[in-house]
Formats: structure tokens, C-alpha cells, sequence
């Protein structure tokens, strides 16, 4: 199981982070000190690091300089979004920066990224009988290939991605379409439908009333 | 054309009509004399002449008594041979003013001629063959014959020393002139560096350095202008350092603002995201909801904090007298809920000149972070007390305490000293930002002593009212009043 460590001096984004990687399949911990990150990090290893820039004790700098060595992926999370705070941060070894008020679903795409950049990650995702390859773009069901459009990969990979969470029309759209979305169109419902009955998940991708679409998979 | 090669050229160019007229003057007035040296040798030989030959016509024998022309011609030619070595000419001429006889080259005019009768000698100055000669005529009575006899003196040797004394100037001034510039350029050099350096400075200042000076090296009106300009740049980079440190200040604020602003909302936005987006389980709905309530209540805090310091810094404060104990009074009400920590109070009755409200959230803010500073059940002591310099109000706990190298950052927008320890009592920040903008508007500031661990002791001085000091002493004594808490 792959171990991240959430840094950051607000509690409340702990958590959050916390609870919400949790869901995706990570195993949390979190703290809200510099100097208590080092310890932790001296003490165990971890597949990722996030890290917030204003620590009390030592700040994310500090901290980042003690992680460098140890090679460990680290995604700065901070409310400072000027150019050369971000460079400095990338320059010191960041993988990516995420700037405050950040997107959940946003957040959970960064890590997998950065993990699979590590090879951390597993290439593959799964949900019930369904594999899906995300490097060879292959999708595979009960060991028969699937085969799938373009768009209609994005919407699967999302949905893989964050599993019993109900995502927004928009948010759909924007990531696999890239564009604004426009509230009275059907393309995505489109893709929906197609994908339910390419995968045989009529019952598992469920409209949420008003929202979007969920991937429902037994925990 | 610089200042230096100015003062040099103007230098020149008097030194120049300076040695230029006073040479002039001065050969030309010992030409002058030389002359007239000449003129009166030439004067006398013209009288040795007349004499000599009017005793050589006496010597000569006449037949007729009559002076022939042509013993006069004879006669002038014996003198005429007897000044053959001093270049010496002469010319007779008979009364109706015909030459009889003249040496060689003797080619005057007549105008000297002309100017002779017998009782004027004359004489002038003529340029004749490449030569300078000094023509005298005078009247020569010989038997019964008024003859004129004119000499020509060769005078190219005077003429010749003044163009020799011109030269031997011009030489001489020229080589003083030369001479002259290397000097003056060296002074002109010197006395411009003042310049020189004011304006290296100047350019500095321009380029962006204000803190470079120039270095005065004279005691002259230049160097009056040295300090000057440096008074001057040293206003200008305290006025700069000010505004740097106020820009300074101001992106802190933004940036500090920014950061207080992202963390709840980004909480906020996370947490509802979740909420709608997931099915949670009723324990963490509850957590979620949970925190988005605490982070929008920051939120708040800090909107209201912001608003009362905007408001204090451009609002009018209306002061007016208040009673001291009056102020204490509502603080003390107020905290009557917080049974958690002791209060004491005291106080001496006095009037302050201050804004009432904006007092009272001072006090209150000094004695909330007092509280947050300290465990349930310590000591905080509120006291206030007549000074000469006014009125001293006094907040001491005995909680934490704050770091030596905190105290100067603590009255900053968004400073917190323990931020986790804030953050649980939903502290923003900005209470000691909102009070030293009302001392601001009271010409007061805070003053804080602490050692962390000990506790400690925020005052602040109110300036007293001139019947403030009778009012005490009116009382007899300083009412005290201790305010004791239910434990």
C-alpha cells in the first residue's frame, strides 16, 4: 500500500487531504509541524510527500531540503501562488505544486501522476472484472479487451480514479473535453451511456440526481 | 564645454591681454625714450653743424663778400666727409629753399623743409631706403646768406631693438602662457572636484544608490553645497526607506491576507466538495460540516477584525473625557461570564481623553489574548494608574509567555506566535494589529514585556486631562477595586 505523509500546520486541510486520499486507496498520515515531519520521515519511509510552505518550526524549504536526499516525490501544497514561489519550490525538487483553494479531484489526479512518474503507482486500475492500463491505454474485462474511444477512456479513467464519488457534469467535462462546459449538453451523457454498455455497467455507473455520475464498487 | 576648461580658457585669454598689453607698453615706452635720446643727439649734431660750417664760410676767402654756392657746396661736402663714418647725410638749401647740396641718398621731401624758418628748429622721424633716420632742420646764417642745413641721423638701430624687444616678449609670453595653462589647468582640476564628486554621486543617487554620499573635500562654498547635498540625500533615503518599508509592509499584509484567506476557504470548498460528492459515513458528514463551520467562523472573525481596522485607521475617533473606572467597569462586565481564569482589577479614578469604544476593544483584546495565553484558573491582573505623563493602563498574565525574538512581529497583521494554538481558539490574528491602530489614533502605542513561561505585560499610556490630577486628589484616594471571581 502505497504510505503518503500530509504536512501542513491546518488540521483542517489534514483532514481533508487525509480523507480524501484515504478513499482513493492511500494510507494517510499527517502532521502539522516541520520538525515533527522530519522526525517522521527519519523514522519511516514513504511513498509521497505533501507539503505545505508555511510549517511552524521548519518551514517547507527546510523540510525539503531533508527530503531531497532521500529521494522521496513531494507536491507542495501552499496558498503562496507568485511565479517565483512556485520556482523556488520546483528548483528545490518539488515533483508539482498545487496552489490553495485547491480541487479535490484535482488533488488526487496530481498525486497518482507524480506516483505513476515514480512507478509507484500500479499501472493498472481496477474495479470489479474491469482492468484498465493506463500507460498502454488498454481496458480489459473478465480477460476480454475492451474496445474504447478516446474520450470515452478519459471518462473511465476518471471515474476508476475516484471510485463511490459522485463527479459533476462539469468537472467531467472539463477534464476529458478540456472545454467550458455548457449546461444543456448531452455529449457527456452520450459517452456515459456508451461506455455503461461497452463495460456492462448499467447498474454500476449510477446518474446522481442533478450532479453527475458515480462509480459505485463494493468496498 | 566643462566648467574646468572654461576657468582655464577665461584664465588664458586675461593672462594673455594682460602680458600682451604690459609688454607693449613697456618696450614701446623705452622706444620711445631711446628716440628721443636720438632726437636731441640729432638736435645737437644739427647745431655742431651750423656752427661748424658757419666758421668754416667765415674762413673761406670771398671775393665779394657773398657766400658763392659754390663754396657752400664745398663746405658741405668737407663736413659732409667728416661724418662719413656715422652714416651721417646733410643737405643745403638756399633761401628760396633749392637744395644747393645733399649727400647720397639724402631723398627726403620738403615738408620739414617747409616747417623751418629762423627762429624754428625741427626735426622728424622718416623711413627712407630700409632705413629709420631722424631728419633735423634748422637755419644757418653765413656772411650775409640765410642757408638751411637738414641732417638725417640714422636711427634703425632704436627701431630694431624695439622689434627685437617685441619678439624677445612675445617669446616670453608665450612661453608664460603655456606655462600658465599647465598651472591653471591643475588648479581648475582642483577646484572642481567638489564638482566632480557631487555630480558622481548624483548619478549614483539617480542610478538607484541612495545611499552613496559625496566626499567634501573643501571648506569653500563648494563644500557648503557637499553637505548640503548630502543632508539632502539622507532625507531622501529615510523618505525611501520609509516607503520601501511601507510597500514592504503592505505586500506582508496582502500576503499574509492571501494566506488566511486560502486556508479556510480551501478547507471550506474541500470539505462541501465532499459533502456533495460522496456518501460519508454520519460520523465524518459531521466532521466535514463540523469544520466548515469553524473555518467559516474564522472566516468571519477575520472579515470583522479587517473591517474594524479599516474602519479605526480612516474612521474620526470623537474623543472626549472618560472616567477610567468607567472603562474598567465594562470590561470587567463583560468578562463576568468567563469563569475560567481569576481577574483581578484595579484601578485609580481618573479621566482619560480618549474614544471610549476604541478603548474598551483594546482592553478587551489585551485580555482575550490573556486568556488564550493562559491555563484555566491563572491569575489576570487589570490595573490602571495616574503617571505624570498620564494614565497607565496594565494587562499582566501568567501564561505562556512570548519569545524574546517574537515581540517585535506580534502586533503584525496575521502574526501568530503559536499558530496551531491560535487556530483552537479561532484566533485571526489581528487583535494587537487592531490595537495599535487605536493607540495610532490616541498618539499611544503598546508597550509589552515577557518571558516565555513567566507570562506577560502588555501597557499602554493615555494622556490625562488637565482636571484629571485634581479629580484624584478631590477623592482623597484611589478607589480600588478588586474584582473577585466566582472559582
Amino acid at each position: 500500500m502505497i504510505k503518503i505523509l500530509i504536512v501542513d500546520d491546518e488540521k483542517a486541510i489534514c483532514d481533508l487531504i487525509d480523507l480524501n486520499l484515504t478513499a482513493s486507496g492511500y494510507h494517510c498520515q499527517t502532521v502539522q509541524n516541520g520538525l515533527d515531519a522530519i522526525d517522521m520521515i527519519e523514522k519511516e519511509s514513504f511513498d509521497l510527500i505533501l507539503l505545505d510552505i508555511m510549517l511552524p518550526g521548519a518551514d517547507g524549504y527546510d523540510v525539503m531540503e531533508y527530503i531531497r536526499p532521500l529521494k522521496i516525490p513531494v507536491i507542495f501544497i501552499t496558498a503562496k501562488h507568485e511565479v517565483r514561489d512556485r520556482v523556488k519550490g520546483l528548483k528545490l525538487g518539488a515533483d508539482d505544486y498545487l496552489v490553495k483553494p485547491f480541487d479535490v479531484v484535482e488533488l488526487v489526479a496530481r498525486v497518482e501522476a507524480v506516483l505513476r512518474r515514480y512507478n509507484k503507482a500500479d499501472r493498472e486500475l481496477t474495479a470489479g472484472d474491469v482492468v484498465v492500463d493506463v500507460e498502454a491505454r488498454r481496458v480489459v474485462k473478465g480477460g476480454n479487451p475492451v474496445v474504447l474511444t478516446n474520450k470515452e477512456f478519459g471518462l473511465l479513467v476518471l471515474f476508476m480514479q475516484n471510485k463511490n464519488v459522485a463527479l459533476f457534469r462539469e468537472t467531467l467535462y472539463e477534464k476529458v473535453w478540456e472545454d467550458e462546459y455548457i449546461s444543456d449538453s448531452r455529449t457527456l451523457d452520450l459517452h456515459v451511456q456508451r461506455l455503461r454498455k461497452k463495460l456492462g455497467w448499467e447498474q454500476s455507473l449510477v446518474a446522481v440526481y442533478k450532479v453527475g455520475y458515480r462509480l459505485e464498487v463494493p468496498q | 564645454m566643462k566648467f574646468s576648461s572654461k576657468l582655464l580658457l577665461c584664465t588664458m585669454i586675461v593672462m594673455a591681454i594682460a602680458l600682451g598689453l604690459s609688454g607693449f607698453y613697456f618696450v614701446n615706452s623705452v622706444f620711445e625714450t631711446s628716440l628721443e635720446r636720438e632726437a636731441g643727439q640729432a638736435l645737437d649734431e644739427n647745431s655742431i653743424l651750423c656752427f661748424a660750417f658757419e666758421t668754416a664760410a667765415l674762413n673761406v676767402p670771398a671775393k665779394y663778400d657773398v657766400l658763392q654756392d659754390s663754396t657752400v657746396e664745398q663746405v658741405a661736402s668737407n663736413l659732409e666727409r667728416s661724418g662719413q663714418s656715422t652714416g651721417r647725410m646733410i643737405r643745403l638749401s638756399d633761401e628760396e629753399k633749392q637744395p644747393l647740396f645733399a649727400s647720397d641718398g639724402f631723398e627726403t621731401d620738403d615738408e620739414l623743409l617747409a616747417q623751418i624758418d629762423a627762429v624754428t628748429r625741427a626735426y622728424r622721424t622718416i623711413y627712407l631706403n630700409g632705413h629709420y633716420y631722424i631728419q633735423t632742420g634748422s637755419t644757418v646764417n653765413a656772411l650775409d646768406r640765410v642757408l638751411y642745413l637738414e641732417t638725417l641721423r640714422d636711427v634703425s638701430v632704436v627701431f630694431d631693438e624695439r622689434a627685437l624687444g617685441f619678439r624677445v616678449y612675445r617669446q616670453i609670453t608665450l612661453a608664460m602662457l603655456v606655462l600658465g595653462m599647465a598651472i591653471m589647468h591643475l588648479i581648475s582640476f582642483l577646484l572642481t572636484r567638489p564638482i566632480r564628486l557631487l555630480t558622481r554621486a548624483t548619478r549614483q543617487m539617480a542610478a538607484g544608490d541612495y545611499s552613496s554620499r559625496a566626499r567634501k573635500v573643501s571648506n569653500d562654498e563648494l563644500g557648503q553645497l557637499t553637505l548640503d547635498f548630502n543632508h539632502m540625500a539622507g532625507a531622501l533615503e529615510e523618505n525611501i526607506n520609509k516607503l520601501e518599508d511601507e510597500i514592504q509592509a503592505k505586500e506582508d499584509f496582502v500576503g499574509a491576507f492571501a494566506h488566511e484567506l486560502k486556508t479556510p476557504l480551501t478547507a471550506i470548498i474541500g470539505y462541501a466538495d465532499m459533502l456533495r460528492s460522496r456518501k460519508l459515513d454520519e460520523e465524518k458528514s459531521l466532521l466535514s460540516a463540523n469544520y466548515i463551520y469553524t473555518e467559516g467562523k474564522r472566516l468571519e472573525a477575520m472579515s470583522i477584525r479587517l473591517l474594524e481596522i479599516m474602519v479605526t485607521r480612516h474612521g474620526q475617533a470623537h474623543f472626549q473625557e472618560v472616567q477610567a473606572q468607567a472603562l474598567f467597569q465594562y470590561v470587567q462586565d463583560m468578562f463576568r461570564t468567563n469563569e475560567s481564569m481569576r481577574f483581578t482589577y484595579s484601578c485609580e479614578r481618573a479621566l482619560v481623553w480618549a474614544e471610549s469604544n476604541l478603548i474598551i476593544t483594546v482592553l478587551i483584546n489585551l485580555l482575550d489574548n490573556a486568556c488564550k495565553a493562559s491555563e484555566p484558573g491563572s491569575v489576570i491582573e487589570v490595573s490602571g494608574q495616574v503617571c505624570e505623563e498620564g494614565y497607565l493602563f496594565r494587562v499582566r498574565d501568567h501564561g505562556i509567555g512570548i519569545p524574546k525574538e517574537e515581540l517585535e512581529k506580534i502586533t503584525k497583521a496575521f502574526y501568530m506566535v503559536d499558530k496551531s494554538r491560535a487556530r483552537e481558539q479561532s484566533g485571526a490574528g489581528l487583535g494587537l494589529a487592531l490595537c495599535t491602530e487605536i493607540l495610532n489614533l490616541h498618539h499611544s502605542s503598546l508597550s509589552i514585556e515577557s518571558a516565555p513561561g513567566e507570562g506577560t505585560c502588555i501597557s499602554f499610556m493615555l494622556p490625562g486631562r488637565d482636571g484629571a490630577a485634581d479629580e484624584k486628589n478631590g477623592s482623597g484616594l484611589s478607589a480600588h477595586r478588586e474584582g473577585s471571581e466566582e472559582e
